[in-house]
């Protein structure tokens, strides 16, 4: 259920400022949170979570079923081999941020590149400003991480 | 445990890039896509209506904003040019009202002044043919003098302001008070009539009031001398200073008279 209400935020908010501006990967980020929060079942939940959130995203705004689809399961299952491979000693705040802005970055990026939009100077300044946005809610998502953390472990 | 789980993860994730890639692939070829897109769209616009009512709210605020924002330059551009064509017709209309009076300007000379009657009137070189008319006004270095009192062909005589025959409405310029100037018959010039303790000093400045047509109001006369002397009945008689040289009249400028300039 929460995973609707954050995609439905972003889908909202999308309508808002009528493709003016991308709007951040709030949806994305909740999947990304959910992985590094929670045990393994819940994993394979949120890459099918991940697949459908996608697929109704393409169906909403791009009109090619699998595009985002696919991008949203590529970036958790790079999230999930990065958590894996990476001892807990290495799960700095620098690599949580990481892992949270790459969930804001591929997706775009791969929008911006593959979907044959005007990538004119103009484009890529708004994928600029939706990375500038975009920080703020990865920074958020790492802040959560830890207090999350910081509640288990108290 | 561990790589059972992970092999588990990389299985399902393997698969749904796997169905993504078919859907990426095949949807060019689905014929129902377009349907499912509007079906999609259609159950959607129910809970994005707030935000497409939002949207178009932002809209028209922005819009609103930058109508008013536009205006407002607009305004500010027209009060500019409303301005200076205030002040090109003010500076038009002075000039005509300065050729106008230029064109009413009568130079005169003093042809004779009895001793008899010396501080009462003197003779000028201008009458009837010249336009001059009864009740003219007459300057000396811009100050009013006298008015015209009796005009025959060739030459006219004034009233001068230290005649006790001649009385003008006037008004002392810094409090607006409204007064009568006379003259005593002995070469003063005398302000009369005003209230007491209406605080008016030496040095203040005393013009014609409005009386009619042939002599227009705001012409200067001169200024108050003296602190005045109480008349017992309320009022106070001030002796003024007239700013024409009453005892140096050689040649005396008449304000002829032409309808419509102080209507």
């Amino acid at each position: 259920m929460i995973y609707a209400v954050f995609w439905l935020a972003q889908d909202l908010l999308t309508v808002l400022t009528s493709g003016a501006m991308q709007i951040p990967e709030i949806f994305l980020s909740c999947l990304v949170y959910r992985l590094l929060t929670r045990d393994w079942e819940v994993n394979i939940f949120v890459i099918w979570t991940a697949f459908l959130g996608g697929l109704l995203w393409d169906l909403r705004w791009v009109g090619i079923p699998g595009f985002f689809a696919l991008s949203y399961v590529s970036v958790v299952m790079l999230v999930l081999w990065v958590w894996n491979a990476l001892p807990v000693s290495g799960r700095t705040p620098l690599v949580i941020f990481f892992l949270f802005w790459t969930a804001q970055l591929i997706p775009t990026i791969l929008s911006a590149l593959l979907l044959g939009r005007n990538i004119s100077e103009a484009r890529w300044m708004l994928f600029a400003a939706q990375q500038g946005c975009a920080v703020p809610v990865a920074l958020l998502g790492a802040f959560f991480y830890f207090q999350h953390e910081k509640g288990q472990n108290a | 445990m561990v790589d059972k789980r992970l092999t588990a993860e990389w299985i399902h994730g393997i698969v749904a890039l796997i169905v993504g890639f078919f859907l990426l692939g095949a949807s060019p070829n689905l014929g129902v896509l377009r349907s499912v897109v509007d079906f999609v769209g259609s159950v959607l616009s129910v809970p994005e209506y707030p935000a497409v009512v939002s949207r178009e709210f932002l809209q028209d605020l922005y819009r609103w904003a930058k109508d008013k924002n536009d205006l407002t330059r607009q305004l500010k551009v027209l009060q500019d040019e409303n301005s200076k064509l205030r002040i090109t017709r003010s500076v038009l209309v002075a000039e005509q009202i300065k050729a106008e009076l230029d064109a009413r300007m009568e130079e005169a000379r003093v042809t004779l002044r009895e001793p008899h009657s010396w501080w009462n009137e003197f003779r000028i070189d201008k009458g009837f043919n010249q336009g001059v008319i009864i009740g003219l006004p007459v300057f000396q270095n811009g100050f009013l003098v006298g008015r015209v009192s009796s005009v025959s062909t060739f030459s006219s005589w004034v009233e001068l302001l230290t005649s006790p025959a001649l009385m003008i409405p006037v008004v002392i310029e810094e409090t607006r008070e409204l007064g009568v100037v006379v003259g005593d018959g002995s070469g003063s010039v005398l302000l009369t009539y005003i209230p007491e303790g209406r605080g008016i000093e030496a040095g203040m400045k005393v013009s014609t009031a409005l009386i009619s047509e042939l002599l227009p109001p705001g012409i200067p006369i001169g200024s108050i001398a003296d602190e005045g002397a109480a008349s017992g009945s309320g009022y106070v008689t001030y002796k003024i200073t007239p700013g024409a040289a009453t005892s140096l009249l050689y040649t005396v400028t008449i304000l002829k008279h032409s309808k419509g300039i102080f209507r």
